[in-house]
Order: C-alpha cells, then sequence, then structure tokens
C-alpha cells in the first residue's frame, strides 16, 4: 500500500471488507429467490408481504400496537433485568472469586440454582408477583390506565429475566477474578498495597475482560428468555406476544416479520457488546 | 545492621504428609547500605528466603529482626501489570501507599528518567523489549526509595549486554538511594560484579555453604586479574555443591 493517500488507504481497506464480507450474503439472497418462487404455491407469505409489514414500523398490528411499541417494550424489560442482574451479580461474583469462604457458603445453592430455566420460574413469579407493574410499585397510578410503556414492566418479568442473566455474570466474574495470576496479587502486596486498593487496582482490572464475557453471555440468553416468557401467559405485550398473537390469527406475515427483528436484535447486541468489548479485550492480548 | 536471621527454617509436606525442610537452619546478618548476593542453583531455596524476608511467606522457626521500613521488590519476570502503562505501573506503590497526585507523578517521572523510559511513560509492558520491562521494574521496585531493596533474579531472562547494562544501571541507582540490597541469582559473575558481599546457598535444605565479602574496588572490570581470581574461586565452590536429588543412581 505504499505511495497511497491515507483516504485511498481509507477506501482501499474498505473494499476488502467488503470482499470479505460478501460471499456471507450469497446463501440469504439465494434463500430470499427460493422463497418468492415458493411462496405462491404454499400458504406461506412471499418475502415481499413481509417486508411490507417491516417497512411500516409504526403501524398498529392485530390491535396489540406497532411492532416499534412492542420491541421497545421488550428491550426495556431486557434492559431493567440486565441492569439488576450486573448490578447484582458482579460484587456477588468477586467476592465469590476473591473470597474461599464465601464461594464455599454459596456454593450449593449457586451450582443448584444456575442449571434451572428461567421460563420454568414463570408461573411461580406470576402468583408471587401477580401482574404488578413498576408503574404500582412507585405509585404511579395515575399512568395505570393510559397507554404507558412503564404499565408493561411487570414485575414478574423483570425477575425471571434478572434470573436468567444473573448467573452467567456470577460465574464469568468468579472465573475471572479467580484465573488472575498470583504474581500480580503478590506484586502488589509486596509494593505495600492492602486489600482494597488489590481489589479495587489489580483484581477489578486483571478480571475485567471476564466480566464482560459475562455480561455478553447474560445479555444473549436475556434475549432467548424474554421472547419464551413473552410467549407464555403472564403479558400482554412485547415482541413474544405479538409472535405469538400472530400465530393464533395465522397472520404469517406479521410472525416471520417478528422473527426477522427477534434476529436482527439479537445481532446487534452481540456483535454490538463485542465491539464496544474490543477496548477492554485488548488486555487479552496484552498479556500474552 | 538492618537484618538478621536466627534459625531460620522452612519445611514443605509432601502428597504423603511427610515433610522436608527447604530452608535452613540459616544465620545472616546484613548491614544498612549493604548490597548482598544470595547466590545458589536453582532450588536451593533463594526464592523461599527472599519471600519470607517479604512477607510473602511464614518461617516455620527462627527469628527474623528487620527494621521497620518501606520495601522494594523486583520479580523474576517483572510482574508488570499489563493493563497499566510504564507511568501507572512505577506510580503503583506510591498510590498503594497514599501517595498521590503532583508529588506520585513527579517522583515516578524521575525515576523513569533515572532508567531511561520517560519517553516511554505512555507505553505499555507488551510493547517494551526485555530490558525495557525490567527497568520499568527496577523503577517500580525503587520509586518508594525502599530501605531494603530485594531483587529475585531479575535480569536471568535477559541476554548478557543488556545485563550487564541493567547491573551497572541497578548498582548505581542504589548507591544513589543507600539502600539495603539483597540480591539473589544463579548467575557468578553477576553476583562477583554486583555484591559487596556474596551469600553462597546450598541445597536440601537450603544452607549456606560460603558467605564473604569482596575485596574489589569500584568500578570494577570484569576483564581484571582480581575479578577473574574471585570469580574463579566462586566457581570452585560452586563444582563442590551436589544436589542429592539431581545425582545418578545406579
Amino acid at each position: 500500500m505504499d505511495g497511497m493517500s491515507p483516504s485511498e488507504r481509507v477506501t482501499e481497506n474498505l473494499r476488502r471488507k467488503i470482499r470479505k464480507l460478501l460471499p456471507g450474503f450469497i446463501l440469504p439472497v439465494l434463500i430470499l429467490v427460493l422463497w418468492h418462487i415458493f411462496s405462491g404455491s404454499t400458504m406461506l407469505p412471499g418475502p415481499e408481504r413481509v417486508f411490507g409489514v417491516l417497512s411500516h414500523p409504526a403501524r398498529d398490528l392485530l390491535s396489540c400496537g406497532s411492532l416499534f411499541w412492542n420491541t421497545g417494550v421488550s428491550l426495556i424489560r431486557v434492559v431493567l433485568g440486565l441492569f439488576i442482574a450486573i448490578l447484582l451479580g458482579t460484587p456477588m461474583g468477586f467476592i465469590m472469586g476473591a473470597s474461599e469462604r464465601f464461594r464455599r457458603f454459596t456454593s450449593v445453592i449457586t451450582e443448584l440454582a444456575r442449571p434451572l430455566s428461567p421460563i420454568a420460574l414463570l408461573p411461580l413469579s406470576i402468583i408471587i408477583f401477580k401482574d404488578t407493574s413498576f408503574t404500582e410499585v412507585f405509585g404511579l397510578t395515575e399512568l395505570k390506565y393510559t397507554k404507558n410503556i412503564l404499565n408493561e414492566l411487570q414485575i414478574g418479568m423483570v425477575f425471571i429475566l434478572a434470573w436468567g442473566g444473573i448467573f452467567p455474570v456470577i460465574l464469568e466474574t468468579m472465573h475471572g477474578v479467580r484465573g488472575v495470576r498470583k504474581v500480580y496479587i503478590e506484586a502488589a502486596r509486596v509494593l505495600g498495597a492492602g486489600r482494597l486498593f488489590i481489589f479495587r487496582h489489580v483484581l477489578f482490572p486483571a478480571s475485567l475482560p471476564d466480566i464482560f464475557a459475562g455480561y455478553r453471555m447474560a445479555v444473549g440468553r436475556c434475549w432467548m428468555v424474554i421472547i419464551a416468557a413473552e410467549m407464555l401467559p403472564g403479558t400482554n405485550s412485547g415482541i413474544g406476544y405479538l409472535l405469538r398473537y400472530s400465530y393464533q390469527l395465522s397472520r404469517l406475515d406479521v410472525m416471520l416479520a417478528c422473527i426477522f427483528i427477534i434476529a436482527l436484535i439479537g445481532l446487534v447486541f452481540s456483535r454490538g457488546l463485542e465491539l464496544a468489548g474490543e477496548k477492554w479485550l485488548l488486555l487479552r492480548v496484552r498479556e500474552r | 545492621m538492618s537484618l538478621s536471621l536466627t534459625r531460620l527454617e522452612k519445611f514443605y509436606k509432601d502428597q504423603s504428609g511427610k515433610s522436608f525442610g527447604v530452608l535452613g537452619p540459616i544465620d545472616l546478618r546484613v548491614e544498612t547500605g549493604e548490597f548482598l548476593c544470595l547466590l545458589g542453583p536453582t532450588g536451593c531455596g533463594k526464592t523461599t528466603l527472599l519471600r519470607i524476608l517479604s512477607g510473602l511467606e511464614k518461617p516455620d522457626s527462627g527469628e527474623i529482626f528487620l527494621l521497620p521500613g518501606r520495601l522494594g521488590y523486583v520479580f523474576q519476570q517483572g510482574a508488570l501489570f499489563p493493563w497499566m502503562n510504564v507511568e501507572s505501573n512505577v506510580m503503583f506503590p506510591l498510590k498503594a501507599t497514599g501517595i498521590t497526585g503532583s508529588e506520585c507523578r513527579s517522583r515516578a517521572g524521575e525515576l523513569l528518567n533515572l532508567v531511561g523510559l520517560h519517553e516511554f511513560r505512555k507505553s505499555f509492558p507488551h510493547e517494551l523489549s526485555g530490558g525495557m520491562q525490567q527497568r520499568t521494574a527496577l523503577a517500580r521496585g525503587l520509586v518508594t526509595e525502599p530501605e531494603l531493596l530485594l531483587l529475585d533474579e531479575p535480569f536471568a531472562s535477559l541476554d548478557t549486554r543488556t545485563g550487564i547494562n541493567l547491573q551497572e544501571m541497578l548498582r548505581s541507582l542504589c548507591g544513589r538511594l543507600s539502600t539495603t540490597v539483597i540480591f539473589v541469582t544463579h548467575n557468578i559473575e553477576e553476583a562477583v560484579y554486583l555484591a559487596d558481599r556474596i551469600v553462597v546457598m546450598g541445597h536440601r535444605p537450603g544452607r549456606i555453604v560460603r558467605n564473604e565479602p569482596l575485596n574489589l574496588e569500584w568500578p570494577r572490570s570484569r576483564l581484571s586479574s582480581g575479578f577473574t581470581e574471585v570469580l574463579l574461586s566462586f566457581r570452585q565452590t560452586f563444582e563442590e555443591l551436589v544436589d542429592p536429588s539431581a545425582t545418578l543412581s545406579f
């Protein structure tokens, strides 16, 4: 790449990137073409009808709100559940990683609770929390009879999301802290650092890549859990609910649009976090 | 006197629960400002001794008398924190002991100047050569102006020429700060070049087999006849050391 101006180099890099990505699009395009050809002879709606649904995301569908609204509801549930999972899970995993005694104390309960599918807890959480939403918890009753996104934030839903997200966070954080090379801790000790200083300036930065990996896993899990949970009783909004409702009304165009959006958001979550984390994941490279 | 050890002993237990001695009994005195080299083959317990002195391990019996004061420690492979740049690594011991802000920065800057790394202060350890990493580790060990500096084979992984440069640098830095130094090495030439006094350790359990001040003038030349003579004499001591676990039995 000698003798190129910086702008030429950028376009050259871009061209290369496109050339690398291009083969990946062959199959999806092929599927779209086949789908279009065969949709005429089956009950499956063609891609153009699904695109018709996707191209009006703010339009009300099946009188359960628009794609925007339902996606927003699912997203805000996930964000809140994740927030709680991270807020509780990170310190818990950190202490479990740092203290052998605490790890033993919590080992049985975490081992039992970890493999339990959050979906299995849905009926129980409906019994416990009913359909109480955050508007009622915070006493915002005047909002209750308006169409407000806070009305859709049922505590039970957020509870199972937090449940689904907290274990990857706890376990990865714990592994990260336990995996910090002993020589760093010893170096810090002999150089005069106290316990808290070591926690904050050695254990935490050294395990940050693992902690972040835990967050990524939690996001993926929560997105799967919310879709499944919304398809079950206990709510009447969210992209999963819309998906299930479109099944009951045999509206396959809406159903396929929902599936597409679920996949797209899953992709944005995992790629976005990967890119954001690269800054920290560089630590891994440094250590080698 | 800055440090004295009386009948210091350390045991380890193997899997069957049988305990065997790794160290001692050891008696040793180190004077203030002295540069002491602990010389011995791998596995003779010199690192264990250093770890006991730094408080990372506890002895099983014996007494340690140590003047209270700041401690510096330089590890074999630097043990620099890979997520911190050079300057932050050097500032770490200051921050850990509550020195922050401009004083912290200026003292770290001073040390980085002395080891010639000031322009690399924003680099990360993995971007540096082995010699530069060890210079960073030296700066980190000396930044608090410790009363006692412990070094565990700090130059063992470097090539000869880089090692020699760093030996000269270490000697002049320690002379300047009048630090008491205990330097662990298995390299006889390194010990003869650096030390005011050499303590040779033997195997299993680690014990002192020779303890002798060097009567070599400063600056020392590795090519002088006096140097070679001392070197040969310590090589002779080394030849006579036998590790019972490393001998073949037919």
